[in-house]
């Protein structure tokens, strides 16, 4: 019986002795900063996937209203600002540090030359604002929209 | 150009930075009223979230660049390089999550419009529910509006129908399939002598007189499904038989099995005795052909011996023998002749004279003349006489003739009770037209058995050599000239009370001309 209570104790103790001494973590999987730019590409990716899908499912449904064609419009330039975002996340690693100057403070900013595609893609890419506000303007129509509809629907 | 200015970007960063935020509240909130507004549409639900998570977005990228502007303007790139992770980590995150809501979207609109299906057939069905309640409620409300009309309808029908029974002169009856009567109207009762009120339970085998009817009849209904027009004989309840014209239906159930019959009985009594009367009258109008010839026949014969009988009379002295032979011969063919003269009357062979007559002062004549002896015999006369007879038209002696015939007769009829009443009775029958003289004895009445012979020639029940038998022969003849009628009846019926008198009654009926009756109306 005593053997018996000896092994046990010996078992609790050794996974507890491991914790006391975390000179190698061996259990968790280290994670490196290009591996961060993946998950944040993919992430573009996915959410693009899903704006897809609901351009497609909102089609598919038919629903009627201005508002939901305004909807399916965020849809498409959001998509478009998901690709521009994700071309310009990917052409930055295509960037040195050099090609970019602050002769005179950081407003001062330059893409150096001489200019490739590139860089001037990447260039077009820090833009995305382009796409990404009317975006999000059109999905402030459709909610108006939709809200608007959906009061007059009540009155009558 | 050597090299692109990345001023624009940054402002454009900056200021894209803010709207984003400005326009993605500006969603949220249009999203938030729609919730509100709209609690249980999934869709402002899913845009609500969708709303919120790129508010969060929104708000975290916005921030993220707006401070990573700022802090480079500032020349702080350490810390920006210290922050930078932390915003980039929680954008990734937050796009996930917009993707997440964004995918996640379409499992929320399927149970969404699994829902929507499911409302839209409970509100069918609610509707078809309130349809069928108001329809209930309106009949509701008809209801017993159409169960008084039905009633009301019913009611009339069942009213005719029963008035056609109640008030049918034919009997009508209903009978299960044992034949016995289950319903009799009265004129059925009142035909088979039972009264309405309080009558026994009949069954066809009571009602039918002879067997062997009943059985054809059975089974002819049987057969056939109906009886029509089977003439058959019905006893009454005082015993006496009745002659019917029966026609009856049969009745089945659901199944087709025979259950009963229903049937109408048509009393031919007056049909009986109107064939009776007309082959009476048939037979009298061929012995009257016969007796014309037999007397003109033998009136000739009459004649010579007559004569040949009162020439030799003169030959011989009235009190010797041979005169008083020749007496007897003459008496008794003067006897013959009178014979043949009555045969002639009634075979209404002699001339008769047309004139306008008042039937009471025809009857007044007849009392004058023959009261005298009446009252030898204890008998009283009675007159009920109408006032303001119409006229007829004829000879006056031979009617004169016909009613002291009957006076006679109602005199022999009672003289050997040694009583009686006689009774002239004078009326006008406005439905035939006819003046009635009725002459009405209390004697011993007149059998069944001999009433369809009282009319024949040479008929009577007096003793011989108080009677010929020609006297109502003569009558009949005399009142057939006048195209009237003689009837008898025996016992009288009191048309009061209806009850049964004994002796017998003789209803002379003669027709009035139209225009002549119009005018006593006058």
């Amino acid at each position: 019986m005593n053997s018996i209570r000896k092994v046990n104790a010996l078992a609790l103790f050794l996974p507890l002795a491991l914790l006391l001494a975390p000179d190698q973590a061996w259990a968790l999987q280290s994670h490196g900063a290009t591996e961060s730019i993946y998950v944040h590409q993919l992430a573009h990716l996915f959410y693009s996937a899903a704006l897809g899908y609901l351009f497609w499912d909102v089609g598919r449904n038919a629903f009627p209203g201005k508002g939901w064609r305004y909807l399916q419009i965020f849809c498409v330039l959001m998509i478009l600002w998901n690709l521009v975002a994700f071309s310009g996340h990917w052409l930055g690693f295509h960037i040195a540090d050099s090609d970019i100057i602050h002769p005179s403070g950081y407003f001062s900013s330059q893409i150096t030359g001489p200019l490739s595609a590139i860089k001037l893609i990447y260039f077009s890419a820090t833009l995305d604002h382009l796409l990404s506000v009317p975006a999000l303007f059109f999905l402030f129509l459709s909610l108006r929209s939709l809200y608007r509809s959906s009061d007059e629907a009540e009155k009558k | 150009m050597t090299s692109l200015p990345l001023s624009p970007a940054i402002v454009t960063d900056m200021v894209g930075s803010l709207f984003i935020i400005i326009f993605s509240f500006l969603s949220l909130r249009y999203a938030w009223l729609l919730t509100r507004k709209q609690p249980e549409n999934f869709l402002w639900g899913f845009l609500f979230y969708f709303c919120m998570t790129l508010a969060a977005f929104a708000i975290s990228r916005a921030i993220g660049h707006l401070l990573k502007h700022i802090l480079l303007f500032s020349d702080k790139q350490e810390l920006w390089q210290t922050i930078s992770p932390i915003s980039g980590g929680t954008n990734t995150l937050l796009m996930i999550s917009l993707a997440a809501v964004t995918i996640y979207y379409h499992k929320g609109i399927e149970g969404y419009q699994a829902i929507n299906k499911k409302a839209r057939s409970l509100k069918e069905a609610y509707d078809q529910l309130e349809v069928a309640a108001d329809q209930l409620q309106g009949m509701n409300l008809h209801l017993e509006e159409m169960v008084v009309e039905r009633t009301s309808e019913l009611s009339a029908s069942e009213k005719k129908f029963r008035n056609l029974f109640n008030n049918s002169k034919d009997m009508v009856y209903f009978s299960d399939s044992t034949n016995q009567l289950l319903t009799i109207n009265g004129a059925g009762f009142e035909m088979l002598g039972y009264p309405v009120q309080g009558a026994p339970a009949l069954n066809l085998f009571d009602i039918f007189k002879n067997e062997t009817d009943l059985d054809s009849y059975y089974e002819t209904l049987l057969s056939q499904g109906f009886v029509e027009d089977l003439e058959v004989e019905f006893a009454r309840a005082d015993g006496t038989g009745i002659h019917v014209l029966l026609s009856a239906t049969a009745v089945y159930d659901d199944k087709g099995l025979f259950i009963g019959c229903e049937g109408i009985v048509k009393d031919l009594t007056r049909i009986k005795t109107m064939m009776k009367q007309l082959a009476a009258s048939e037979k009298m109008a061929s012995v009257g052909q016969m007796a014309a010839g037999v007397a003109h026949e033998i009136n000739t014969p009459l004649g010579v011996i007559l004569g040949y009988s009162q020439l030799m009379m003169d030959d011989f002295a009235p009190e010797s023998e041979q005169g008083q032979n020749l007496a007897i011969i003459e008496r008794q063919t003067k006897a013959c002749r009178k014979i043949v003269a009555d045969l002639l009357k009634f075979s209404r062979q002699s001339e008769n004279a047309r004139e306008d007559i008042a039937i009471n002062e025809i009857l007044l004549d007849v009392i004058a003349v023959t009261q005298h002896s009446l009252n030898m015999d204890h008998i009283n006369v009675r007159q009920d006489f109408a006032q303001e007879l119409p006229l007829i038209v004829g000879d006056t002696e031979r009617l004169r003739q016909v009613f002291v015939n009957l006076v006679n007769n109602a005199h022999h009829a009672m003289e050997k009770q040694g009583s009686g009443d006689l009774t002239m009775i004078t009326r006008y029958d406005p439905d035939t037209h006819t003046v009635v003289a009725t002459v009405q004895d209390t004697g011993h009445g007149i059998p069944d058995k001999i009433k369809a012979r009282i009319f024949d020639p040479f008929f009577t029940t007096k003793s011989v050599g108080k009677g010929t038998g020609l006297g109502l022969s003569v009558s009949y003849g005399i009142i057939q000239d006048h195209g009237g009628q003689i009837e008898v009846e025996s016992p009288v019926i009191n048309r009061q009370s209806g009850e049964k008198m004994p002796g017998a009654a003789f209803h002379v009926k003669i027709p009035v001309m139209l225009v002549e009756a119009a005018s006593v109306h006058e």
